[in-house]
């Protein structure tokens, strides 16, 4: 394997040497318990690089990825139910607008996590194909 | 992989906090006073879609129009209890 062929996933290309449960991964809404239910469904060893993959094996994946509710979708949704919250006038959406810990967690100190992630457009721009 | 999963949470087997408020219907052409209630733990009910509330936030009551979208949501959410810090400058020193 001199050259690195880009194998395409449901739009976004993988170098052939990473692991395909990593690759899958990299999707916003895919962790690890979803992944191994993909890696199960289509067959394919948990530490199988995404070069060992068969073309329709790859097609099958791609079919999968483009049914399932990820990266954009999700992440319009995240953000729909929070502005539905913010647009009612509920406690938890005016936290989530000041950037504050929503479920009564202390502010006194500790909310930097709270701070990134806390917002009303909560999962950013989405993801930037490199 | 677990379909139980969702009916497990706590709110599914203790059901809605219903509290008996004195809801009256509207006859036509008559104005409905809004209801006040200090129940901020009460269940918003989907009959209670159009109706207005008083909800007490600790010191004052306040008016709310229940939508569509506040239904299984409590009332006491729509009150805020806290207020924001302002300075206040002190005029006699």
């Amino acid at each position: 394997m001199v050259c690195l062929l880009p194998v395409f996933l449901n739009g976004f290309n993988f170098q052939e040497t990473v692991l395909v449960k990593r690759s899958l991964e990299s999707f916003f809404g895919i962790g690890p318990k979803v992944s191994q239910g993909l890696l199960a469904k289509f067959h394919i060893h948990p530490w199988a690089k995404i070069g060992s993959l068969k073309n329709a094996t790859v097609m099958d994946l791609t079919a999968e990825l483009s049914n399932m509710k990820i990266e954009n979708d999700l992440r319009r949704e995240v953000q729909d139910n929070i502005r539905r919250l913010k647009d009612m006038g509920t406690y938890r959406g005016r936290r989530h607008a000041m950037g504050l810990p929503v479920r009564g967690q202390r502010t006194r100190t500790q909310i930097t996590t709270a701070r990134r992630l806390n917002k009303i457009e909560r999962g950013g721009q989405g993801r930037v194909q490199l | 992989m677990f379909p139980t999963r969702a009916l497990c949470s706590r709110s599914v087997w203790k059901g809605p906090n219903i509290v008996p408020l004195p809801i009256k219907r509207a006859k036509p052409g008559e104005r409905v006073p809004p209801i006040k209630t200090q129940a901020r733990s009460a269940t918003i009910l989907p009959n209670f879609v159009g109706l207005k509330f008083q909800i007490h936030d600790g010191k004052n009551y306040q008016n709310i129009t229940i939508t569509e979208d506040m239904v299984g949501h409590k009332l006491g959410e729509f009150a805020p209890t806290r207020k924001n810090f302002t300075y206040k400058q002190t005029k006699n020193k």
